[in-house]
């Protein structure tokens, strides 16, 4: 009989013992993360009412850009030649290559680099991606060889739906894959992504890579949140949001991308909390791995999107009738999505920021090895100590209020800029306001509870 | 070294130590090439690489290296250099299956090796006996000894949790008090503390007052403690997770300073510094511990000797960063683990996967292991019929912010009944 027992009883011995980073977490549950989350949200909320009382033009004034004296760089192919033998030579590594995910260069570079930090740097900085993405600069050099272009035409009226069909399914293979950073089989799922949208660039020309093409969809996205922009033909510098102001208003299709951007982000905060995880009536200390998730994470991630887009399209309908405007549902989303960047790229930033300290070093490690510099020790120490826990939390919870205050005030110029007064825009947003001041603290909340996974 | 009894020929054992004698009289360079064969042991390394078992993984990574180090510095197996191989399970038990398969099928790995997590070794565990690749796991587990795991799995270089609750017992109702009160996580991990502890605490003439299950996703637990009955004298805790920084400082506010003896296991707060702000109160409480974190100063030349190799301070965190902790109450059992396989390959004169069987039968033979430098946490004794090793158990007060070894248990006192014979089992 004990057999029996035994076995149930030491079925998951072991697991919770420790969670991935459980020291951090512990010490950030010893902080009074809940005087933190309230101070965050008064912030944003403060933020509101300044907005509802100070003139109209002072929101869009602060992000008015400042022209650089310098020429704006032109597309260079050969970068994108050069990131296209990369990835090529990274998927070769993912199949012959170490099969631990922190040795492989492919693992690495896509999760860590990619993933985390070029995805950060585009929004923090501008557009680069332009220049590294792997398909088109050969796409040009096809083009220049046979000296004709795409054969077809992209059909117009998908607009960038494709494109959010794309990023969903990379943001479903991220957060409902039983192994995303196993070398061999990421390798698989970028060459196939890679070869089928390579295919489409060269049938459909730049079009796909602008509109289908989810990576390059969200990159260009974020770009919108760069400090260096394009404005009247120059490079100009200006705060962060300045760009979403200076273009034109997106297509709905990719208004919605933006706010896919911003739920598949909250998802991946929420499917490792203790929350989700009691939901799905799991123990989050034996947690049983990502195979037994697959299902509900889609769901998940599904449900969250769609969730986000209802609950901002009631947020919209409501400020629009409290200010009797008479704006289609269409025109609001697409002018107030971009609105949302900012929080969708700081979260991003947050939610990853002991990540990146933790698996750069591995990065760090393999590009001292690989250079002959020796070996990089990789240390933990930092999640171990309550000042840095402190610190890394501070920061990543500064960074969540700033791209809150960032959207509120991006959120009133537009507003503004349709030619609302201030009083009207502050009453067409106050449900939004509510909405961002909820989602300030939500953000934090997911960077303060205790995760299992 | 580990001592063959029962199945290792005796032609086999003498043709390993003349082997042996000339390898170390050899140099380095020439100590694999007089080996029959000079192809490398292939070792399949399930490590928890992501997942909830990260921090523990990086850890056993760097044991394994140094032990791998070694091992090759001395001239290898038969021989023969080990290489690792290690695979992601992402402490996943369906994973960890598939890593087991691709060990035989794919790498061509001699032996599979390192799991931790016990739902992983669970879930892993039938497809190593299936593909008999034998399986040599460092999870603390009781599932081997239990007998619900196959002939394939093997626990040579950890004690199990039954034998480590079983020889506290004495020291808690001896030292500590007879009435006791248990806190602990509401699933299996504190049901296999609660069930082996109140039979060995009542065996000693103590009582268990009280068992205060906790919910596994609580993160406050001020009330709870009203429940702890008045007349406890020692306070039993296994909490997990990461809320147990919290309930540790909300015990202290609890009782500030005045309430019954504290016990409880290092598990809780691996890789975790003693010292750190939040725990002063643990101060004067007890921890079991699987090898001591801090230095003794009556630790051995052969623990010296293994800290230095995995890099580790006198603090058990690494020499590289005082802050970054090292999980010094387990990783050992990797360490342990591949001399076990070296000294079972060379009694077996293990060759290739055509061997695995030979070794299983080399392995079982395996007795008593002396305090060495392959066994630095101290001697075992390895049962045969269960594949479960029995060893000395530490436990540890905080005298000033350090772990102090105020008690170490015989071998004898952990041990408990066989609950199976694996060697029954067909090869």
């Amino acid at each position: 009989m004990f057999r029996a027992v035994s076995g149930a009883l030491t079925l998951m011995f072991f697991a919770g013992a420790v969670s991935a980073h459980a020291s951090e977490q512990g010490f950030v549950l010893l902080l009074p993360t809940e005087v933190y989350i309230a101070a965050g949200g008064a912030t944003v909320a403060l933020t509101v009412a300044l907005l509802a009382v100070m003139p109209g033009g002072v929101a869009g004034a602060v992000f008015r850009p400042l022209p650089l004296a310098v020429a704006l760089p032109r597309p260079r192919h050969i970068l994108s030649l050069v990131a296209t033998a990369v990835l090529l030579w990274l998927i070769w590594r993912g199949l012959s290559g170490p099969r631990d995910p922190m040795l492989n260069p492919l693992s690495l570079s896509v999760w860590v680099v990619l993933w985390i930090a070029l995805v950060s740097l585009q929004g923090l900085i501008g557009d680069f991606w332009r220049w590294i993405n792997p398909w088109s600069g050969l796409s040009a050099l096809v083009a220049r060889i046979t000296g004709r272009r795409a054969p077809l035409r992209y059909p117009r009226a998908l607009g960038h739906w494709p494109g959010v069909a794309s990023f969903l399914a990379f943001a479903g293979f991220l957060l409902a894959d039983p192994a995303p950073a196993d070398p061999a089989r990421l390798a698989v799922a970028v060459a196939v992504y890679w070869t089928l949208h390579m295919v489409g660039v060269l049938l459909f020309g730049a079009a796909w890579l602008l509109r289908v093409e989810g990576i390059t969809l969200l990159m260009r996205s974020y770009a919108r949140m760069g400090l260096l922009g394009r404005a009247r033909g120059r490079l100009a510098l200006g705060l962060t949001g300045w760009q979403v102001l200076a273009r034109p208003m997106p297509s709905l299709s990719l208004a919605v991308l933006m706010l896919v951007l911003l739920g598949s982000g909250s998802f991946d905060g929420l499917n490792e909390t203790f929350l989700w995880m009691g939901w799905l009536g799991l123990n989050p200390l034996e947690f049983p791995g990502r195979s037994a998730v697959i299902g509900p994470n889609l769901l998940g991630l599904l449900l969250t999107n769609l969730g986000l887009i209802a609950v901002f399209a009631i947020c919209l309908w409501l400020g629009a009738r409290l200010a009797g405007e008479r704006a289609g549902m269409g025109l609001l989303i697409r002018r107030y999505a971009p609105t949302l960047l900012p929080i969708a790229l700081a979260y991003h930033i947050a939610h990853y920021l002991t990540s990146f300290l933790l698996d750069g070093q591995y990065v760090l490690g393999w590009l001292s090895e690989t250079l002959g510099a020796g070996h990089v020790h990789v240390t933990a120490g930092f999640l171990n100590s309550p000042g840095s826990v402190r610190l890394i939390w501070m920061t990543q919870a500064g960074v969540v209020v700033a791209g809150h205050v960032i959207a509120l005030l991006l959120a009133h110029a537009n507003a503004i800029r349709a030619g609302q007064s201030t009083r009207r825009a502050a009453l067409a947003q106050a449900p939004l306001a509510l909405f961002m001041v909820g989602y300030t603290v939500f953000g934090l909340w997911l960077l303060a509870t205790p995760r299992g996974a | 070294m580990t001592t063959p009894t029962k199945t290792a020929t005796r032609r086999g054992a003498l043709k390993t130590l003349a082997g042996g004698a000339a390898a170390a009289t050899l140099p380095l360079w020439a100590r694999y090439t007089h080996a029959q064969s000079a192809e490398p042991i292939r070792i399949g390394f399930q490590q928890h690489r992501t997942g909830i078992g990260a921090a523990y993984g990086r850890w056993y990574g760097r044991a394994t290296e140094a032990a791998v180090e070694l091992i090759n510095a001395d001239g290898g197996i038969n021989g023969r250099p080990i290489e690792i191989i290690a695979e992601d399970d992402g402490t996943d038990p369906k994973r960890g299956a598939e890593v087991v398969e691709k060990f035989a099928n794919q790498h061509g790995c001699d032996v599979g090796f390192g799991t931790l997590f016990s739902h992983v070794v669970i879930g892993s565990a039938p497809r190593a006996g299936e593909l008999k690749l034998p399986y040599f796991v460092v999870s603390e587990g009781t599932h081997v000894s239990s007998g619900m795991l196959n002939r394939y799995t093997l626990q040579p270089g950890i004690t199990d949790v039954r034998s480590q609750v079983i020889a506290m017992a004495p020291f808690i109702t001896d030292m500590l008090g007879k009435k006791v009160t248990m806190i602990f996580p509401d699933y299996g991990f504190g049901y296999d503390h609660r069930d082996a502890l109140a039979p060995a605490i009542e065996a000693q003439g103590g009582e268990v007052l009280a068992k205060i299950a906790i919910p596994p996703s609580e993160t406050s637990f001020t009330k709870y403690f009203p429940k702890i009955p008045r007349d406890t004298e020692v306070l039993y805790h296994v909490m997990v997770g990461p809320a147990v920084l919290t309930f540790v400082k909300e015990l202290g506010e609890f009782f500030g300073g005045q309430g019954p003896e504290l016990f409880g296991f290092i598990d809780s707060l691996e890789a975790v510094a003693i010292d750190s702000p939040g725990l002063e109160f643990l101060e004067g409480s007890h921890f079991w511990e699987g090898m001591c974190r801090h230095q003794q100063p009556d630790e051995s030349a052969h623990e010296t000797f293994y800290r230095e190799a995995v890099g580790v301070d006198a603090r058990g965190a690494s020499v590289n960063d005082p802050a970054d902790v090292s999980t010094y109450g387990h990783m050992f059992g990797c360490w342990e683990t591949l001399h076990v396989i070296k000294a079972g390959m060379e009694a077996a004169g293990y060759r290739g996967p055509q061997d695995r069987a030979a070794l299983i039968e080399a392995v079982e033979a395996m007795t008593d292991m002396p305090l060495s430098r392959a066994h630095p946490q101290g001697a075992k004794r390895f049962n045969g019929k269960t594949h479960q090793v029995f060893g000395h158990q530490y436990i540890s007060q905080v005298q000033n912010g350090t772990l102090t070894r105020v008690h170490t248990t015989a071998i004898e006192d952990s041990l408990y009944p066989d609950m199976v014979d694996y060697t029954t089992q067909a090869l």
